[in-house]
């Protein structure tokens, strides 16, 4: 999977850079529009990741250009939330999906994964971990083709640790994704915690999962 | 004064006649003539040696010693008995000597005519000018009306119906008048100025959010990379989470002041029908695990349907900030009641609880920025001014009424009329 970040904050670029491609995606790096444009137009891109405030132009220029000539390609858009408002429904017409800054890679990873697939039709895998499969078309999880039942909320915790496997992903991450970026302030959640001991023991009847960690206290992991 | 003056008038009118009759009389005065008017020479008053048939004139000349100190002529004003038929006349008393004898010449105007007249002339005056003044009061009325069109016109098209500097219209206003066209010019002078700086402010807003949230995405990407660096110590690991503790709260009171600064600075739609039951459904999954955990009774006793144009968005977080602000401040076990009605035509929704409750001096400051009821519970105190802003935003009043120990209530009044199936 190619993946061109465009980003004009060049430390950003090299976070998201760094950690998309430990995930495994390959990557590239623009800093303004005519960089992007000329990438976008020289090779295939499966997706990109697009800042709208960049230094020579609106990202949201790329974005138009880019739909008028390649359908195929996933486009997230990276935004701060004022500059979001304005535009929502213009970027409803080109973008794939939005994420406004800060924004947890984590979370990144896990949208664009969706993206991608819904841009190929959804013929991607499930995922699969420890025997367990993780049907995501209908947020279905088997062991041994024994079907689990598994609430909406412990399905997305599960599906969240999967795709972003070997990492530590922190309650703040999880709360987020699971709620969505909720303006109050509400520091740690603990409600999580319920979800994922709820999730622990219902998949603890199958097999041991020593493998699904709790790292000091701050969050959880799941370890290949 | 109009009738004192009309009486002068005439009053100078009839002395300058009998003056005149007096220079002809005198003029013409000989012995005999004398003697033919004083015909009765021992009676020398009351008599009325000529006077006209209709009475309205009278001439008497009688004998009368020479007072040296009387002056010579006198008018007054009398009535006299002429032929059994009372008159008022206005006379004059001329005093003369004829041949070393002392004579009095008294020569009378009747003023019935006269007052007749008077009376005529004074109604004619007030008449007209009841009518000038009408019509004057009617000329001006229409003519005002008429010249100070551009200034009503200008005062509504470019001042009452201009919510913001956006929707205002740089056409110029049609005026005769040079006064209202520089008023009009200035206006909009004003209107670019304003709408010129509210420009800036939204520009401002749209940096900072790019400026500010773009280094706490730096940041963030940074510290969750670090957490996965598995030589890192107990100690370490614990600061990388805090700082993203830390950095989260930056993040989202940088975006609640945004949020306040784009709703006063309007930069928000208002025009998606919003379904309250939605809202209040979404409200309580969203929250389900908060309420679940504080054993907290959510009681949805919502009634009606009520149609209300808004930001949904909006809408959504002012309810949401309201239903956590009754949660947060809640007993354990306690209950949280969401209710409506309509309130004098008004329609409301009502979000009460069974919490710690506010005074009086704590209800005043609940909607300052920043201000939290108590200093151990979490939250940036930011929800409830939030809610005052959409809330204002909308036209909509929030009422709070609160007992210590008891709970509290926030009721949201919707502006519109009634309006419900």
């Amino acid at each position: 999977m190619n993946i061109l970040i465009v980003e004009d904050n060049k430390e950003l670029a090299v976070e998201v850079y760094d950690f998309l491609c430990n995930v495994g995606y390959v990557c590239k790096i623009a800093h303004n529009c005519s960089d992007a444009l000329e990438e976008v137009g020289s090779n295939d891109y499966d997706a990109m990741l697009l800042d709208l405030g960049l230094p020579d132009g609106d990202g949201f220029e790329v974005l138009k250009t880019v739909r008028k000539t390649k359908s195929k390609i996933a486009v997230i858009v990276l935004t701060a939330r004022g500059e979001l408002d304005d535009r929502i429904n213009g970027l409803h017409l080109g973008a794939d999906d939005y994420l406004t800054k800060p924004f947890a890679l984590t979370e990144l990873s896990a949208r664009l994964f969706a993206v991608i697939r819904r841009i190929h039709g959804f013929t991607l895998n499930n995922l699969s971990i420890h025997g367990f499969l993780l049907q995501l078309q209908d947020y279905k999880v088997s062991y041994d083709d024994m079907p689990i039942n598994l609430t909406k909320k412990e399905f997305d915790i599960f599906q969240y640790l999967v795709l972003n496997k070997n990492r530590v992903i922190t309650r703040l991450q999880l709360t987020e994704h699971i709620w969505g970026d909720i303006l109050e302030v509400n520091s740690d959640s603990n409600f999580i915690d319920v979800h994922v001991r709820n999730l622990r023991k219902k998949l603890d009847k199958h097999t041991a999962i020593d493998w699904f960690e709790t790292v000091r206290n701050v969050g959880y992991r799941i370890n290949e | 004064m109009l009738p004192i003056l009309v009486e002068n008038v005439v009053y100078r009118h009839i002395n300058n006649g009998l003056l005149e009759k007096k220079h002809k009389f005198i003029d013409h005065l000989d012995r005999n003539e004398i003697n033919d008017f004083i015909e009765n020479s021992d009676d020398s008053t009351e008599t009325y040696s000529q006077f006209t048939t209709l009475h309205s004139e009278f001439l008497v000349l009688s004998r009368s010693p020479v007072k040296s100190h009387q002056k010579k002529a006198v008018f007054t004003n009398e009535y006299r008995i002429i032929e059994g038929e009372e008159n008022e006349y206005r006379i004059l008393q001329y005093h003369f000597t004829y041949d070393n004898q002392g004579y009095q010449l008294e020569i009378g105007s009747s003023l019935d005519e006269v007052k007749d007249l008077t009376f005529i002339i004074k109604f004619f005056i007030i008449t007209v000018f009841v009518v000038i003044l009408f019509i004057t009061f009617l000329a001006d009325t229409f003519y005002i009306e008429y010249l100070l069109k551009p200034f009503y016109k200008i005062i509504d098209t470019k001042i009452r119906r201009v919510n913001e500097p956006e929707a205002f219209d740089h056409t110029p206003i049609k005026a005769r008048s040079r006064d209202f066209r520089e008023l009009d010019f200035v206006l909009n002078q004003m209107m670019d100025r304003i709408a010129e700086l509210f420009k800036k402010e939204k520009q401002f807003i749209s940096n900072v959010s790019h400026e500010l949230l773009t280094p706490i995405a730096l940041l963030k990407s940074k510290f969750e990379n670090l957490l996965q660096n598995d030589s890192l110590d107990d100690n370490t690991f614990d600061k990388i989470a805090g700082s993203l503790r830390t950095l989260d709260m930056l993040k989202k009171i940088i975006n609640n002041l945004l949020l306040i600064s784009r709703i006063e600075n309007n930069q928000y739609e208002a025009n998606e029908d919003i379904n309250f039951h939605e809202i209040i459904n979404d409200l309580r999954e969203d929250l389900e695990d908060r309420i679940e955990d504080r054993e907290i009774q959510f009681l949805n006793k919502m009634q009606h349907d009520f149609s209300f144009r808004g930001n949904k968005t909006l809408i959504h977080i002012l309810i949401y900030n309201l239903v956590t602000n009754a949660l947060k401040y809640n007993k354990p076990h306690g209950t949280i009641e969401v209710a409506d009605g309509f309130l004098e035509n008004n329609y409301f929704i009502s979000i009460t609880d069974s919490g710690i409750g506010m005074n009086a001096s704590q209800i005043e400051n609940i909607f300052n920025r920043f201000a939290r009821v108590s200093s151990d519970q979490e939250g940036q105190g930011l929800g409830l001014a939030i809610a005052d802003s959409i809330a204002s935003f909308h036209h909509i009043e929030i009422k709070v009424t609160s007992q210590i120990n008891e709970g509290t209530t926030f009721m949201l009044l919707f502006p519109e009329a009634v309006k419900h199936n």
